[in-house]
């Protein structure tokens, strides 16, 4: 229903906005130093995927692309790549993880025109700024268990961890990753699109580790298995040994969608996927790995949001209950990889995980 | 004797004159009873010192002022209609269940959830409300700026208990009260969904402890499924004081100057019954054979004349006494089973009656009989006496507390937990109310304590024969009772009421079909908690073969004579669960409309109301008749320790029930006749549809003719 036009409204609505992007802006930088200084610096950790190995290579833009023409992905052109892979959160791949890939554009550690970070799972486990700092507040956890409280109180968040999660994943390259909340696509021809973003294995190898019946009460436990043989390093081991064997070739795709300005704001949300049949998946470029990075060189690494084009970054964001509010948190918590960076020169890099029998653990120390 | 009236003018005369009235008046300092779950049997919570007094006046001068300022409260904080918010962005989910541990997996299905929020200025602001599903879900969308906004210092979600229905200047209103209060955080709001989870919720629960279909109720005024309005609880203190008043006194004497006390005082200290009246005008006409087959007839008892198989023109009536139920050995509960001859005035007259049992506490042979007839002289006055008792408890345990209370109770546990949606809770709840209530009250006074105290049965005994009476009551292939001649007024008047409840349903049906249809998954799922609850079909549960031959006969002769009285078609294909022959039929097997169950679903209607209305009015009503003098009828004779048991004369008070259980009967008698609230046409609570009452409106001179007052026919079974 229409509302009548009036200047208080102008008005009112106008303080509400600045008083949201306030309180937006005041939570990121505060989530940003708060990190840098209770976990990055002190733990020498990252917010959460610490468990992980890096490879470099390159990646080639397709040659015929069908996404709308962007000056970026020009076609046929090739960028030296690097990515990431890690379990989040546990040092340990046998427990039940999420497991992610981090692009990045080039074969620096962190400098680049573009960096993308993706997790397992279409859909995520929080949706906004909002939810994202309740989720970690309810992290609560303890021998392997965590989000007790949190699964049981956001049905949304539960089914994003139960469809997530892949526990005992052949590989980490046979898994799908999802970029989940859109970023900003302008392209050649100037129109505002919204973009989305998905690595596959390029061979369509099938995907491995999806538990297809997962428990509503257990999934807080994400403990080994009882009789669990599988050491916590066997994922970064195969993807050592299967890139020194063949190489790992992934597919990076895109999906765009036209800006509307009555789209609904559940567009940008995370948790609801965009109709594959409206907006289908474009093949964007071929990724290959030829070379894994050692444990040292891969810890190193850092990822940013901030690390993209102009017309290719990160949505803007109006409150915190924004869905796009989650990328302005991780483009304003720079702060704590700085201080991360800052604690490898201080303590030095944190050692290897070592192959011993201390699983459920998210702690260096044990 | 007056020579100058006949009989029947002088029981006019007399039923006018014992007619039940409400003239008491509840002065400043006249005693006060607060409610009738404080009623008991021995002494009631009756305040009657000043000081008491006093006190009592200063707390409803307190509780007056506390009304009055939680009304202001209430204004001043209103809970507006109004929902706020403009993008119903997040959502609160849950899902009701039963808590009790049998019915843990099982929805609530149809109950309202509101979702509040109050400010910091303590206004309320509705954010959204929904019902739950089938399955029990529920999905309250709302704005999440508007929950989180700073204004609000808290929201919670509510869930809210369908009540009742009403009718407000010819509008249908529901009304729902709230239930139960779930707290939410708000900062714990994040957008998506918050799941308050499985919300369990103590409803209209089945009790597991009765043979019957009870409903739990833990404290009788403070955690009920249920409550009395407060015009009823007003009535009852109107009317009962009195004869509370009188029961206590003799209490008192009886147990400080016994000797100052007679039968005789106690009768005459209660208000004049019936039968005394009459007996004052007309001596010796009330214990005459005209009086006991008029009665039989017309009275109270509303007896069921079975046929004679051989002789036409004969009939049995046949009241069965202490069978093998527990029972103790100091009252005499013989069977009764007494021959009519139907007169020229059609009106019956006994001709034999047959006694089974022990008639008096030597020989105790159950199965030992006695045949009287007019010509056994004192001892037909004698039989016919004992045969009155007995049809007098049989009627107040079997017809009115079985047959119309726990019936009752059945269809309003089974359509209170269900019916909630769909156009039927309009048509049955009005009906069906407070019956628990009351219920749950005669557990305590009735079946614990008066009954086992002044009868042959125990309290297990009257357990055990409720569970078996049930057994007989079914709505399906109901029918009122056969017209036996045109003096059968009771039997007409019954055809009538029957005629109008079931064209009263037709009309309903047919202007609220949609409804029904649309949300007939309510009635099935009613259909299964009346058919899973009820109690199996009587004897179906008894090898018939493990009985000696007189008990198998006994168990025959019943079941044969129940589907008689009861109306219970045998022969209706009813449902297996659990093991059991359920006497109840189910309304529906169907979970979406079936047009097979249309007309039988009008019928278990037509029967609920009728069940709760006509049939218990009629023996509640006429108690104080039947059951208004002590010497005439009460619950249970006395064998005394002579030879001759129960064959003696009302002189003989050592057969007669004692002094304390004699006061008790009257205030039991009078209590229950004298305190009805909540009638069909007075429709103290605007719940009666106007069609209902327009249509008796219309036979109101048919019903007086018949001797029934339809002002008097109370909507519900609440006394
Ligand atoms: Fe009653």
């Amino acid at each position: 229903m229409t509302k009548k036009l009036s200047l208080y409204r102008i008005i009112r609505n106008r303080i509400r906005l600045w008083i949201d992007l306030f309180v937006l802006w005041i939570t990121a930088k505060a989530f940003g130093w708060m990190l840098a200084i209770f976990l990055s610096f002190p733990y020498r950790s990252r917010m959460s995927h610490n468990n992980g190995i890096a490879g470099q290579g390159q990646m080639k833009i397709v040659g015929n692309p069908e996404f709308p023409e962007h000056p970026f992905y020009a076609a046929g052109k090739v960028f030296p790549v690097r990515v990431r892979h890690a379990s989040a959160t546990f040092l340990d791949d046998a427990m039940n993880c999420i497991r992610s890939i981090s692009i990045k554009l080039s074969h620096n550690r962190f400098k680049s025109p573009f960096d993308i970070e993706m997790n397992s799972g279409q859909t995520s486990l929080f949706w906004s700024a909002a939810s994202f700092l309740k989720f970690g507040s309810m992290r609560k956890e303890k021998w392997g268990v965590e989000y007790v409280e949190y699964n049981r109180l956001y049905p949304e968040g539960l089914k994003g961890a139960q469809q997530a999660v892949r526990r005992h994943a052949t590989s980490f390259h046979n898994v799908h990753y999802y970029s989940k909340t859109p970023f900003l696509f302008v392209g050649k021809d100037g129109i505002k699109r919204y973009a989305k973003y998905r690595v596959k294995p390029f061979d369509d190898e099938p995907e491995s580790g999806i538990d297809n019946n997962p428990s509503d009460w257990d999934m807080s436990n994400q403990r080994v298995l009882p009789h669990e043989t599988r050491g916590r390093n066997f994922l970064k081991y195969e993807y050592e040994d299967r890139v020194k064997r063949e190489g790992a070739k992934y597919r990076l795709q895109i999906q765009t969608r036209i800006a509307q300005d009555d789209d609904d704001p559940e567009v940008f949300n995370n948790m609801i996927l965009w109709d594959e049949q409206i907006f289908p998946w474009q093949d964007l470029g071929v990724i290959e790995i030829t070379e894994v990075l050692d444990w040292k060189e891969s810890t190193r690494m850092g990822f940013s949001v901030n690390n993209m084009p102009k017309t290719l970054g990160v949505l803007p964001a109006k409150s915190i209950f924004d869905y796009n509010s989650l990328n302005y948190l991780r483009a304003h918590s720079e702060i704590a990889r700085k201080a991360r960076m800052w604690s490898y020169w201080f303590w030095g890099v944190p050692p290897e995980i070592p192959d011993n029998d201390n699983r459920n653990v998210s702690d260096w120390g044990k | 004797m007056s020579t100058e009236k006949n009989p029947q003018e002088i029981c006019k005369e007399c039923h006018e004159k014992t007619r039940i009235g409400y003239q008491y008046n509840d002065g400043f300092f006249g005693p006060k009873l607060r409610s009738i779950n404080h009623l008991e049997v021995g002494r009631s919570k009756i305040i009657s010192s000043p000081i008491t007094i006093t006190l009592e006046f200063l707390y409803l001068v307190y509780e007056k002022v506390r009304d009055f300022f939680v009304r202001i409260w209430h204004s001043l904080f209103p809970r507006r209609p109004k929902i706020w918010g403009e993008h119903k962005n997040t959502r609160i989910v849950g899902t009701l269940r039963y808590a009790h541990r049998n019915e843990l997996d099982v929805p609530i299905h149809h109950l309202k959830i509101e979702f509040w929020a109050r400010t910091w200025w303590l206004q309320w602001r509705k954010l959204s409300e929904a019902y739950s599903d089938y399955e029990g879900n529920f999905v309250l969308p709302f704005d999440l700026r508007t929950a989180r906004s700073w204004k609000i210092k808290k929201v919670q979600a509510e869930v809210y208990q369908f009540t009742h229905t009403y009718y407000d200047g010819g509008l249908l209103k529901l009304h729902e009260e709230r239930f139960k209060v779930l707290p939410i955080r708000k900062k714990d709001l994040i957008g998506m969904s918050y799941n308050l989870r499985t919300v369990r919720l103590f409803l209209w629960e089945y009790r597991t402890d009765t043979m019957v279909p009870r409903v739990v109720i833990k404290d009788h005024d403070k955690d009920a499924p249920q409550k009395y309005s407060q015009g009823r609880k007003d009535a009852l203190i109107a009317q009962i004081l009195p004869i509370e008043l009188t029961k206590i006194k003799h209490l008192e004497q009886i147990k400080l100057a016994p000797e100052t006390i007679s039968l005789q005082d106690i009768q005459n200290d209660y208000p004049e019954s019936l039968t005394v009246c009459i007996e004052k005008k007309l001596p010796g006409y009330t214990r005459s054979d005209e009086w006991f087959g008029l009665r039989m007839m017309n009275g109270m008892n509303r007896g069921y004349f079975e046929p004679d198989p051989t002789e036409p023109g004969m009939y049995w009536i046949k009241y069965f006494g202490v069978c093998n139920y527990p029972h103790n050995n100091e009252y005499a509960l013989p069977t009764a089973e007494i021959k009519f001859r139907i007169k020229e005035n059609g009106l019956p007259t006994p001709v034999e009656i047959h006694l089974t049992g022990p008639l008096n506490a030597i020989d105790k042979n159950p199965w030992q009989k006695h045949l009287f007839t007019p010509e056994s002289g004192d001892k037909w006055l004698y039989a016919k006496r004992i045969a009155r008792v007995n049809g007098g408890f049989s009627t107040e345990v079997d017809e009115h507390f079985c047959g119309t209370h726990l019936n009752t109770e059945q269809y309003a546990i089974a359509a209170y937990r269900n019916l909630r949606l769909n156009p039927l809770s309009e048509l049955l709840l009005p009906h069906l109310k407070e019956v628990v209530l009351i219920n749950h009250s005669a557990d305590k006074m009735l079946l614990q304590e008066y009954i086992p105290s002044a009868t042959a049965l125990t309290y297990e005994g009257l357990q055990l024969r409720n569970k078996d009476v049930m057994g007989v009551l079914d709505w399906n292939g109901w029918k009122p009772m056969r017209v036996l001649s045109e003096a059968h007024t009771l039997a007409r008047a019954e055809n009538l009421f029957w005629n109008v409840v079931t064209e009263y349903v037709d009309w309903f049906f047919a202007e609220k079909e949609d409804g029904i249809k649309k949300y007939w998954k309510e009635i099935y799922r009613m259909s299964e908690d009346l058919v899973n609850n009820a109690v199996p079909v009587f004897l179906s549960d008894v090898n018939l073969d493990s009985l000696s031959p007189e008990e198998k006969h006994l168990a025959q002769n019943r079941l044969t004579y129940y589907c008689g009285q009861y109306g219970f078609e045998k022969n209706k294909n009813r449902q297996v669960r659990n093991g059991e022959l359920k006497a109840v039929s189910p309304l529906t097997l169907s979970e979406e409309y079936n047009e097979t169950d249309w007309n039988g679903l009008k019928q278990a209607c037509s029967y609920m109301i009728m069940m709760a209305t006509f049939m218990h009015t009629w023996i509640n009503e006429h108690q104080y008749d039947d059951m208004g003098e002590v010497l005439y009828n009460c619950g249970g004779l006395r064998f005394s320790e002579k030879p001759e048991g129960v064959l003696q004369p009302e002189s003989e008070l050592s057969i007669a029930p004692d002094l304390t259980r004699s006061t008790q009967m009257l205030f039991f008698t009078n209590f229950l006749s004298r305190t009805e609230y909540g009638f069909i046409t007075r429709n103290e609570e605007h719940d009666i549809n106007p069609e209902f009452k327009k249509r008796l409106e219309v036979h109101r001179k048919a019903f007086s003719d018949l001797g029934v007052n339809i002002d008097n026919i109370e909507s519900r079974t609440n006394i």
